[in-house]
């Protein structure tokens, strides 16, 4: 799974460019498979993207387009997928999303993750083979948002406890 | 037809008339001037009524990105916004890195160019297909944040940047900022005033048109050599530790930080307000600019307040340049002054300015509505901002600037306004650094060390440069020999980063960018030619023309000088002390160069 160290994140966005770019040779957040949020209010900075949560909500794909791979990563079979949106409804964390008729979701890249290697500071890592959390607390109350105010609900959430930190550190 | 690099379109603005029309970016008028700050000025230049007033419907707005803007190559994140300046009547722009300038790439447009007056308060949302006006009158008097919230709360979409304004520039303070991705200030020459007086309280953008290159591979191999130049340039680890705050010590340690309003250049109790101290005591974690691995920037909590930076010139300006010692209360005006958007550099001056000429009894309390400042009085610095900030009382006239406001008193006032063509001076003192005096004393905004940052005199390479510049005193701080053609090289440089647009503490303090690189960084991005040769011709002409357009605009020779103090007083203590710079000889080789007549 790909997990992030929010303390290291400065939100540069190097893992979100490298992503598009060993992809897709362009550079548009639009094509990532992991998005950098940064979050002015709070001085917090994080990338999401798939983390192989425990109940994998995506695969219940109507038309079974999307698999699991070996890594735990999540397969898309273009021919098989219709675009019916059921995934990216169903992901969380906003970790999937359709644009331009393709489905965006980490592949994991084939073990050796762009994202970890672009990374000066460390803040991604990814510990292979390892299950990723379950984000069933998190569901409820994403249930109805769009990708994107998922992604903003979950980075506020994960950085909650930053921010504690640093407030008691200043105290 | 551009078809890799750029985005290849323009979007003009009326706000008078609420429309907008997108054309065509015209290949062969960007290959003369590359993108970012040489294509602003180049529009400027073209359309522009030059007697027109700066505060104006007819004053000009551009927000320019360049070729390699937003693209894999790293630190490609600054944007440049140009306008005739409020503070100066001359050439005005100002560059920010953070987040925006990426975002704005992928609208596909280079450049939006924005004329007119709103007849209310309202922002803009630029995407791919145009524009969309809202008015905001809800939003007057918002911070640079609550605005960014708030915008992209009303988009509902988390991934929009907002460039805003707040109290400073829609009250049209000369020296207003524009500020984006929270905390990153495009703050010289009074461009958030220029978005104040059109009513425009911010400009959001989200775009979704991908950056391509023409050559991906050959790009990558190139930007792969540089990021391996900047993991291992021996000032990585420092630079991305500290960012520029490390110049309070360094600069102190030459003796050239301004102390009491650059009266002295030795700040006794630097310790207290260093780039360290503020990383060991209040940082708590790197901030960076898009796509950039070094990361120099921090987020500090301090004084119940919290932001992004402060970088070196905001530190020095409200520390040792105004005779305070405590670092919490120059973090705490740093979160304030962003939030306001207020350049910080000029605010500073305008309090320095102030405390020396009351402290020489230039001054008296009756000419300031009452008011007595001294060296460091935190209380009464607070005062004055929001009197500046607000226009309140005398005030409103501070929001013009020092120099303006200056001219209402005795000579010996005036002169002690530390400014070049209006524009105040940075946090460097040119007595100790002779090639940063004449780039203050050249630069086309006025003092500015930007237009140059001729670094390289502080490296001690002499070897290097000799071979460069035909003397070794090129890299001897002290000597006024060899440093025209230092800056006529560097001013090259830091115009090119500019143009690509790059960042210029990488680009050209860490020296990762020359012409011979950059020549195949932007083949491989955009396609066309961009030989060396051609690169320096076209640059020297934007050089030009910048030049030409002071001109127009009434400057002449003499006002490439610097300040009486620099020339005719010597420091009295540390490693400068007894320098003062000899400007006129620079400056007439510098001329010469040019073959600018007098």
């Amino acid at each position: 799974m790909i997990q992030v160290d929010l303390h290291k994140c400065t939100g540069c966005k190097k893992c979100e460019v490298a992503c598009v770019f060993f992809h897709t040779g362009r550079v548009s957040n639009r094509l990532a498979r992991i998005k950098v949020l940064n979050l002015y209010e709070s001085g917090i900075d994080g990338p999401v993207s798939c983390i192989q949560c425990e109940e994998k909500y995506c695969l219940k794909c109507p038309e079974e387009a999307l698999s699991l791979g070996s890594m735990g990563q999540i397969i898309v079979s273009p021919t098989v997928c219709n675009l019916c949106g059921v995934c990216e409804k169903a992901c969380p964390i906003g970790a999937i999303e359709i644009f331009e008729n393709i489905v965006y979701v980490c592949d994991l890249c084939g073990g050796k993750p762009k994202c970890v290697e672009a990374c000066t500071e460390g803040a991604i890592i990814f510990a292979k083979g390892e299950q990723g959390p379950s984000l069933e607390s998190i569901r409820k109350d994403t249930n109805k948002m769009s990708p994107s105010q998922k992604r903003l609900y979950y980075l506020k959430k994960l950085g909650a406890d930053l921010r504690d930190k640093w407030s008691r550190k200043h105290a | 037809m551009l078809e890799y690099g750029y985005g290849g379109r323009i979007l003009r603005i009326d706000l008078t008339e609420r429309t907008f029309r997108i054309e065509p970016l015209d290949s062969s008028w960007v290959k003369a001037v590359i993108g970012g700050r040489a294509a602003n000025s180049k529009r400027l230049f073209e359309e522009l009524d030059m007697n027109c007033d700066p505060l104006g419907p007819d004053n000009i707005l551009i927000f320019g990105v360049g070729p390699l803007t937003g693209s894999f190559l790293t630190a490609s994140a600054y944007y440049t916004v140009t306008a005739k300046s409020p503070l100066t009547g001359i050439l005005g722009d100002s560059a920010a890195g953070g987040q925006f300038g990426a975002e704005m790439k992928l609208t596909g447009f280079d450049q939006i160019i924005i004329t007119g007056k709103a007849d209310r308060l309202l922002y803009l949302l630029v995407t791919d297909s145009g524009v969309k006006f809202v008015d905001c009158p809800e939003h007057k008097g918002k911070k640079i944040i609550e605005t960014t919230v708030a915008i992209r709360k009303e988009q509902g979409d988390v991934a929009i940047q907002v460039a805003a304004i707040g109290s400073a520039g829609e009250n049209c303070v000369a020296f207003a900022a524009v500020v984006s991705s929270g905390n990153r200030v495009n703050g010289r020459t009074g461009m958030g005033a220029v978005m104040g007086s059109k009513n425009l309280k911010a400009l959001a953008v989200r775009g979704s048109k991908p950056v391509a290159l023409a050559d991906t591979l050959a790009f990558l191999a190139e930007s792969r050599k540089i990021d391996q130049d900047i993991l291992t340039h021996p000032e990585y680890k420092k630079r991305h530790n500290l960012g520029t705050t490390m110049l309070m010590k360094d600069l102190n340690s030459i003796g050239i930080l301004p102390t009491n309003h650059f009266q002295e250049g030795v700040c006794a109790y630097v310790e207290e307000i260093s780039g360290q101290k503020l990383a060991s005591s209040f940082k708590v974690k790197n901030k960076s600019c898009f796509n950039c691995n070094v990361h120099c920037s921090r987020y500090y909590l301090a004084n119940d307040q919290e932001a992004e930076g402060p970088e070196f010139e905001t530190l020095c300006g409200f520390t040792s340049r105004i005779g305070n010692r405590s670092l919490p209360f120059a973090l705490e005006m740093n979160a304030y002054l962003n939030q306001i958007g207020m350049d910080s550099i000029s605010t500073s001056e305008v309090i320095g300015w102030i405390m020396e000429c009351q402290e020489k009894g230039l001054i008296h309390p009756k000419d300031l509505d009452g008011l007595s400042i001294s060296w460091g009085e935190e209380e009464k610095i607070r005062q004055v901002v929001d009197m500046i900030a607000f226009r309140q009382g005398i005030g409103d006239e501070l929001a013009k600037g020092a120099k303006e406001f200056s001219g209402r008193f005795s000579d010996e006032a005036q002169k002690l306004v530390m400014h070049v063509k209006g524009l105040d001076i940075i946090c460097g003192d040119p007595r100790g650094i002779k090639a940063y005096g004449l780039t203050y004393a050249i630069a086309s905004r006025g003092a500015d060390h930007l237009r140059a940052e001729p670094y390289f005199e502080l490296t001690n390479r002499k070897e290097e440069a000799k071979k460069r510049f035909g003397t070794e005193k090129a890299a001897d701080r002290l000597a006024e020999e060899g440093k025209a053609a230092l800056v006529s090289y560097s001013e090259k440089i830091a115009l090119l980063t500019d143009c690509l647009t790059m960042c210029k503490n990488i680009g050209l303090c860490m020296d990762i960018l020359n012409l011979e690189r950059v020549s195949s960084l932007l083949k491989a991005g955009t396609g066309l030619d961009y030989s060396p040769e051609y690169l320096s011709k076209i640059l020297a002409d934007a050089i030009d023309l910048d030049h030409a357009f002071n001109r127009r605009l009434g400057k002449t020779r003499k006002d490439d000088t610097l300040p009486d103090r620099f020339l005719k007083e010597p420091l009295t203590e540390g490693p400068t002390k007894g320098a003062t710079v000899d400007i006129q000889k620079m400056v007439d080789e510098y001329y010469k160069i040019h073959l600018w007549e007098e």
